[in-house]
């Protein structure tokens, strides 16, 4: 087998930046989340941002996983709480741009707090949720963001949480930029993340992904291909404007830059209060 | 003319490519009929206009007219501003009396690209002058946009045409002249002037011009696209095999995807992108330096 990979500088290609001695990667058929990693890189490419100067986050999860494969700084923290670790780092490190991979358990279950004061504070960093409605990692257990009509294996007979809007919570909680994108839209879902990055404070983008192998199967929505389709046909891109077509697409999610307002970042507000740096 | 005589009304059907101008066309002869005492009743169609679709318009004038639109077979003049538009309506020119006048310009439609892959002729109207002008009762077709461009404006290609029209119909030049001045910006008055002395200067020894029947499209630097499968990062989701708009991509029996169809592959890199293993990588590489497929698919 010719595994001599004909890899090319001039034009975008993933492998340039992954790790690898690592690969084959350790996700599922199919999994979503390979597709916003290439989305995530294919941005960092096109923004010219040096595997040196950046630094990736990540939580615990398949999600947080993926930091394994960049080759960059990449750190590997503790279950919810990858937002933390990022902030100390942006602050002692305002030289790096800072990119937080998370999951829907990880960002709003156990690090639930930790996403909201991140918002709050508005301190300089990209955070990537990857939503695929459950804890996949761990075999499926139900999610904030599971949706009342899925099955979970914590949740044999139905889920009666109320999901979480993962985005809206994001903008309650003071997050100065808001998006959310499906990972099939992969070109769509990258100049996201470039916008994201251009975006000085906390930058929140929601990614919505699939859990084939666990989510998937258990409820029965088909291979990768029907469940990113039908990802891709439940939402509504900002492109649409306010256009009021919600009886054609009920319960339509909103996709593309949701929140984007003027906010002082967080060192910048710090250093205008003590501006000589006094101690 | 001799259409005026025999019919009470006078039809003209003039079509083209939105964009073009057939709304003015038809403005200057509806103007011009209805100065010269005549009732006249025009309909359009021009919603395409944007979309660089098909445009028509129906002039009918005489002493009284009725209905807006031209029976089906009774087109006195059928004037066209794009080749292919020309073809698409001729069945509506009258056989016996009908004259027949046409740009050769063409405009190829991005559905003339059919066949989305590599190499591919686009599908154009494949009649040229020699063939039509022949079947008509009386027929001319000339270039007249590139003529135009030689007087100093592509614009005025449709006041070439006018001029072409205005030696079948009884209206005088300083009429016709009268009118077009209303219709064009005043500082292209004077070409446009020219262009319409030029089209009925061109009658008197109008020639069947040269037309190659096919279409040319601009090829960019002859690039092919390769696709590179890594087959052990492969875990066979079937996501590029479902999602290859050209029905590229196959399983093997071993789970791992083949290229099966490299000839049909135009490049998209859709593959690519939703691969979430990265196991596929399109190249584009010059012609000769594409490597035999075959030694891609078993790589
Ligand atoms: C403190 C702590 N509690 C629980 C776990 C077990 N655990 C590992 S991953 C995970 C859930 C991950 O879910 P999510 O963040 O949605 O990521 P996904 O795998 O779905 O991408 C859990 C509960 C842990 N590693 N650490
Ligand atoms: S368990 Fe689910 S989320 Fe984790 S790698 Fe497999 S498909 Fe992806
Ligand atoms: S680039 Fe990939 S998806 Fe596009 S036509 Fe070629 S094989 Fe199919
Ligand atoms: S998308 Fe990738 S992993 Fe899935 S079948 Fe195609 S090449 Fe294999
Ligand atoms: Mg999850």
């Amino acid at each position: 087998m010719n595994m001599e990979p004909h890899i090319s500088a001039e034009e975008f290609d993933i492998r340039q930046f992954m790790r690898l001695d690592l690969f084959p990667h350790f996700l599922c058929p199919g999994c979503g989340h390979g597709m916003a990693l290439r989305a995530l890189m294919w941005a960092l490419w096109e923004q010219n941002i040096s595997m040196d100067k950046l630094a990736v986050v990540c939580g615990i999860g398949c999600s947080g996983r993926l930091g394994a494969y960049i080759d960059s700084n990449t750190f590997h923290t503790t279950h919810g709480r990858p937002l933390a670790y990022a902030t100390g780092l942006a602050l002692a490190r305002p030289d790096l741009h800072v990119v937080v991979i998370t999951g829907d358990g990880d960002c709003l279950a156990i690090g639930g707090n930790h996403l909201i004061h991140a918002c709050r504070r508005n301190v300089n960093m990209t955070c990537l949720m990857l939503n695929n409605e459950v804890y996949g990692m761990t075999g499926g257990q139900v999610s904030p963001t599971t949706s009342p009509t899925r099955y979970t294996t914590t949740t044999p007979y139905g889920n009666a949480e109320p999901v979480f809007d993962a985005c809206k919570l994001a903008e309650a909680a003071g997050a100065g930029f808001v998006g959310r994108e499906v990972t099939m839209q992969v070109p769509t879902l990258k100049d996201l993340i470039k916008q994201a990055f251009d975006y000085d404070g906390f930058s929140f983008v929601e990614i919505i992904s699939d859990c084939t192998e666990i989510f998937g199967r258990k409820n029965q929505l088909g291979e990768s291909a029907e469940m990113i389709m039908s990802q891709k046909a439940s939402t509504r891109p900002d492109s649409y404007g306010t256009r009021v077509d919600e009886p054609f697409r009920p319960n339509s999610l909103p996709t593309g830059v949701l929140v984007k307002t003027d906010r002082l970042e967080y060192r910048a507000h710090q250093q205008s209060l003590n501006p000589k740096g006094q101690k | 003319m001799s259409a005026s005589k025999t019919h009470p009304v006078t039809n003209v059907l003039v079509v083209g490519v939105g964009g073009q101008g057939v709304i003015m066309v038809s403005k200057v002869l509806a103007l011009l009929c209805q100065r010269q005492g005549h009732e006249v009743k025009q309909s359009e169609v021009h919603g395409m206009a944007k979309r660089g679709g098909a445009v028509f318009s129906h002039i009918r004038f005489g002493k009284k007219v009725h209905s807006p639109t031209i029976p089906t077979g009774e087109a006195d003049i059928l004037i066209a501003l794009e080749w292919a538009e020309s073809m698409r309506w001729i069945n509506q020119l009258n056989p016996e009396t009908g004259t027949f006048i046409s740009d050769t310009h063409k405009i190829v439609p991005p559905f003339a690209c059919r066949n989305r892959s590599r190499n591919q002729k686009a599908v154009y109207s494949k009649e040229t002058p020699k063939d039509v002008l022949g079947k008509v009762a009386q027929g001319y077709a000339l270039d007249a946009v590139g003529v135009a461009a030689e007087l100093g404006n592509e614009r005025a290609a449709n006041t070439i045409l006018l001029g072409v029209m205005s030696t079948v119909l009884d209206f005088s030049v300083d009429d016709w002249l009268d009118v077009i001045a209303k219709f064009v910006p005043p500082k292209s008055i004077e070409i446009n002037k020219k262009a319409f002395l030029y089209g009925r200067e061109w009658v008197k020894e109008a020639t069947i011009p040269e037309m190659n029947g096919e279409v040319e499209i601009e090829k960019a630097a002859e690039l092919t696209n390769e696709l590179e499968i890594i087959p052990a990062w492969c875990k066979g989701c079937d996501i590029c095999v479902r999602m290859c708009p050209e029905h590229c991509l196959e399983l093997d029996a071993e789970q791992k995807v083949v290229n099966a169809r490299p000839d049909n592959c135009t490049g998209c890199r859709i593959c690519e992108w939703l691969c979430p293993d990265f196991a596929i990588k399109l190249h584009k590489v010059p012609v000769n330096e594409k490597q035999p497929d075959a030694a891609m698919v078993e790589a």
